[in-house]
Formats: structure tokens, sequence, C-alpha cells
């Protein structure tokens, strides 16, 4: 947890890095992904950013919040700082709610807030499906804040444009009996 | 660069620490390895036996107990003068009564004098699920159960065959071997082999990689080198010689087109310890067919603090089971265990 408790970003800020996030979420659309995009910002800066690329790379796990972590890493390299150091000041913006593999994700960098639009009915881990944000995990990172509901409707708007589309990559499905 | 295929040492292990000395449990869902779920109800003996089927009918109508399908009505009772017993209704569909009696339970139309002293009586609140629940409810009262024979074997630890075991045990042993690799290499003593049943053939191995990257557990490792396997991929682990896939070139055998692996479907997985909360997320998104693991940990997601295997409201559930190789899975976790592979 943040040793100060005022790290919480201003209105000003959310409505800033939130479109951003909300233009890779269309990135990751225009290209047959699931409609998620996010950036994580430190010290006024985008540490990272990420869309959901899990057709692209065969790996299901590559969700935005985990390609843009990847980059945090690597920023982190570069500029000789400590990841830790760098994550207790960073906050995740995402337009859909971290889902439960995520939301781990994000403890295990022990990010202290996260930004998102809209819940995530199907995979949610930040209270929709399981509430891992908040759970009492203590080998698995640190707890976080989250701040929810900023453009949730045109978040939810665009996987439901996503879903009204089939999946070609995944495999025909079996006739199943209902 | 040319990955390594695994090679099989084939089943020399002695008997000492053979596939029998370990047995594999399922990690059942809440629902069915809760205990049972009770509640109260009337019951009274029946006076003349030969009423029951006409008392049976005038209950049933008179208080259906609907959502207790699961129950008996009838009991019977040894070495008493009356063998039956019903269930008369639930303690919360019962009329307000001061003093418990059959008149008051029963309004005009059924024979009250066809029933002994009425009696409360705890019944399973719903149908039992695994043999070990329908045990503890016959207890209270008896149900009737719909048994899953193969659920009723593996409960007891007697799912896997033989020569099933043996495979299990080697591709367990491969994952602890590479655990011990990357522990070595200062990472967490943690290994994870995925295998294609169909083919029995293995398509990743993995092992712990946190030193570089924090989220790069065992699991997260194997998943990336299957998307490898497929030809695609984000990572590369190609500087630990323990973490290798199956080349998909390998495989152009004369499956058909259409069963080109997706991700994890129909894969089972091998890791010498529980998942963490992020690794069995990212093995439901990656549709893994089965888990088999060595041993529990403590903020473990399948089966410690959550069986994210059998979560409702998840679009993906799979088979997981406990306790392969369990003794050796252990060491690699334990401090103890990492100070006698010092030693040796």
């Amino acid at each position: 947890m943040g040793t100060e408790k005022s790290f919480c970003p201003s209105d000003e800020e959310i409505e800033k890095w939130m479109s951003s996030a909300f233009d890779m979420a269309r990135d990751a659309l225009q290209n047959g992904e699931v409609p998620v995009g996010c950036l994580l910002v430190y010290n006024h800066e985008v540490v990272g950013r990420g869309r959901n690329e899990v057709n692209e790379t065969k790996n299901a796990t590559r969700h935005a919040e985990m390609v843009a972590l990847d980059q945090l890493q690597d920023w982190c390299r570069r500029s000789n700082l400590d990841v830790s150091g760098v994550c207790e000041r960073t906050a995740l913006y995402v337009t859909v709610e971290p889902c439960i593999m995520c939301a781990a994700a994000l403890r295990l960098f022990k990010l202290p807030v996260v930004v998102f639009g809209c819940r995530n009915d199907r995979f949610g881990g930040c209270g929709s499906v399981l509430d891992i944000s908040s759970a009492v995990l203590p080998q698995t990172g640190n707890t976080f804040k989250c701040v929810s509901g900023h453009r949730a409707e045109e978040a939810v708007d665009m996987l439901k444009t996503f879903y009204k589309q089939e999946n070609p990559n995944a495999p025909k499905p079996k006739t199943r009996k209902e | 660069m040319e990955p390594q295929r695994k090679r099989w040492k084939g089943s020399t292990y002695g008997s000492e620490c053979g596939s029998d000395s370990w047995t594999v449990y399922p990690v059942l869902s809440d629902e069915q390895s809760q205990d049972v779920e009770l509640v109260e109800a009337f019951a009274a003996p029946v006076v003349n036996k030969k009423e029951t089927s006409r008392l049976l009918r005038e209950l049933s109508s008179l208080y259906p107990m609907s959502g207790l399908q699961h129950i008996k009505r009838v009991r019977a009772v040894k070495g008493s003068p009356q063998p039956l017993e019903v269930l008369l209704c639930l303690v919360s569909d019962a009329p307000h009564m001061e003093i418990l009696s059959i008149d008051s339970l029963l309004p005009s139309g059924v024979k009250n004098d066809a029933f002994g002293e009425p009696f409360r009586v705890k019944i399973p609140a719903r149908p039992p699920l695994t043999r070990p629940q329908f045990e503890q409810a016959g207890k209270h009262w008896p149900t009737s159960f719909h048994e899953d024979k193969q659920l009723t074997v593996a409960l007891r630890g007697e799912l896997f065959s033989a020569p099933q075991k043996a495979r299990m045990h080697a591709y367990m042993m491969s994952a602890v071997t590479a655990a011990k690799a990357g522990s070595e290499l200062g990472m967490e003593a943690v290994g994870a082999v995925v295998v294609d049943p169909s083919t029995e053939k293995v398509i990743a191995v993995g092992h712990d990689s946190r030193g570089d990257h924090p989220l790069h557990h065992a699991v997260m490792v194997c998943i990336d080198l299957v998307a490898r396997s497929q030809g695609s991929g984000c990572y590369s682990f190609d500087q630990y010689a323990t973490c290798t896939f199956t080349p998909p070139a390998s495989d152009t055998s004369q499956s058909a087109p259409s069963s080109l692996p997706y991700i994890c479907t129909g894969y089972d997985l091998y890791v010498t310890r529980e998942p963490c909360v992020m690794c069995a997320m990212a093995l439901v998104h990656s549709r893994i067919g089965r888990v088999f693991y060595g041993t529990a940990c403590a903020d473990g997601a399948l089966g410690s603090k959550y069986k994210i295997h059998s979560q409702k409201d998840l679009n993906h559930h799979f088979e997981v089971y406990r306790g392969v190789l369990e003794k050796q899975c252990e060491d690699l976790t334990s401090q103890e265990g990492f100070q006698r592979r010092v030693d040796y």
C-alpha cells in the first residue's frame, strides 16, 4: 500500500488518461481483439500501455494489463529505476475492470490504484466475479484501490460490438445440447 | 534455435518412490465437498403400517415439501414397535402452535389417530452430490442419491490405473526436474509440464522465472511455451535449457487440419505446486483440460483459497487433482527439502 494515502488520480488526470486508454481499446477492436485498452502512468508519464493481443500471440493471458506491465518492466530497466519503487507511485487506467488474472498480476506488481470504466461480469477480479483487489492473500502482493465507472457505457458498448462478431480464432463450437 | 525434446527415462523408479507411493484425489467444488446442510422438520411414527401409502398420498397433497425431492418421506426404524416413520412437514411450513401435537399439524380430513407422537428431526436440505455426502445425509434422514460412480472412485483415490499413474509419475517427475533446474538459477522451485493426453506427448516444460519478471511463474511460462509450440507466443525462454516446447512442425501427421490446437484446449497441466490466483485464471483463459498438482499452497486458487476451476459465472471449468508425487513436490517448497538437495 502506498505510503501517502493521498495518492489518488485527480478528475482531470482520469479524464485525460482514460481517453488514451479508450484509443487503445479501439485499436484492439480494429484488430479483432477484445476491446480493452490501458495505460500505466507514473509521475505524469506513460510508462506502459497495452491492448488485448490474445489472438495475435495465441497466448490467452495477453490482456491489455499484462502487455502494459511488461512495458513498465522494460521502462524501469531502461531508466535504471527500481520496479517496486516506480509501481508504488503508478496508477493503471483501463477501460474495463481487470479480470481475476490481471487483478492478481497487479497485486504482484504492488500497484496501489486502478481506475476502470465498466464492470466485467464475465471475468472481473475487482468485485464482479471475485474480489481479488482487496482479498487477504499474503503471498500475492498488495491489495489495491479501485475507482470505477468512468465512461462505463462506452466501454460496455465496445465489448458488445466485439462479442456480436464471432471470434474467428475460436474453434467452431460442437453442437451442444442446451 | 532448436528446442530440445523431452527425453523419458521410462518407469525405472524404485518402488519406494514409484507411482504407488502417492495417491491422487480430485479437488471438488464447494457444493461437492461441503458438509450436509440441514433443515428442521416434523415427523411421526405410523401406527398401522398398512395405512402408509394412503397417509403418504394425503400428506403430500397437504404438505408437498417442494424443493426437497431428494428426501424420502418414510424411513424404517429398526427394533421399534412402530417400524415406520413419516415426515409430516417442514417446521417452517407448520402452522403456529403452542404445544406440538398431531391435531395442530394435521387439519381435519387426515386420520389423526393413524400417527404416533410427532417429533422434530433435522433433514438434509440439498441432494447429496457425493457418496460421503450421501452417507452423512443418511445419518439424519434417508435421501435418494444419483451416484456419479466415477466421482466415488476418484474420491477413494482409485480413479487412475497403474499404467496411467506411471505416466502421470513421469510427467510430474519432469516438472520436479524443471523446478530444481529453476531453483539452481535462483528462481522459486516450481516446475510445470503441459501434455496432450490424446497423443501422450509433452508439449511444454517450464520452470518459475520470476527472477526476470515477477509474473513469470511456471504456469505462465508454460502457457507461453504452448503458444510458441503453435507458432506464436511472446517471450523467449531459450536461455533456460529446461524450458522447452515441442516444435509445431514435428506434429503434422495425418490429423485433420480442423483439429489444429487452440491455446491449451484439451491439454493436461502437471505443476509441482498449486497455482496462484493469476496462474489459475490464466488456465481458465487458456481452456486447459485438467490440472494435476503435487502440493497445496496457502494462497492457492485451485482448492486452498479459491476453487477457480469450479467458480460459478466463469465460462470454462476443468477438473483438478492433487497429490501427484506429493512428497517430492513438498520437498521442493520446504526449506528443509532445499537444504537436503544442497547437501547431496
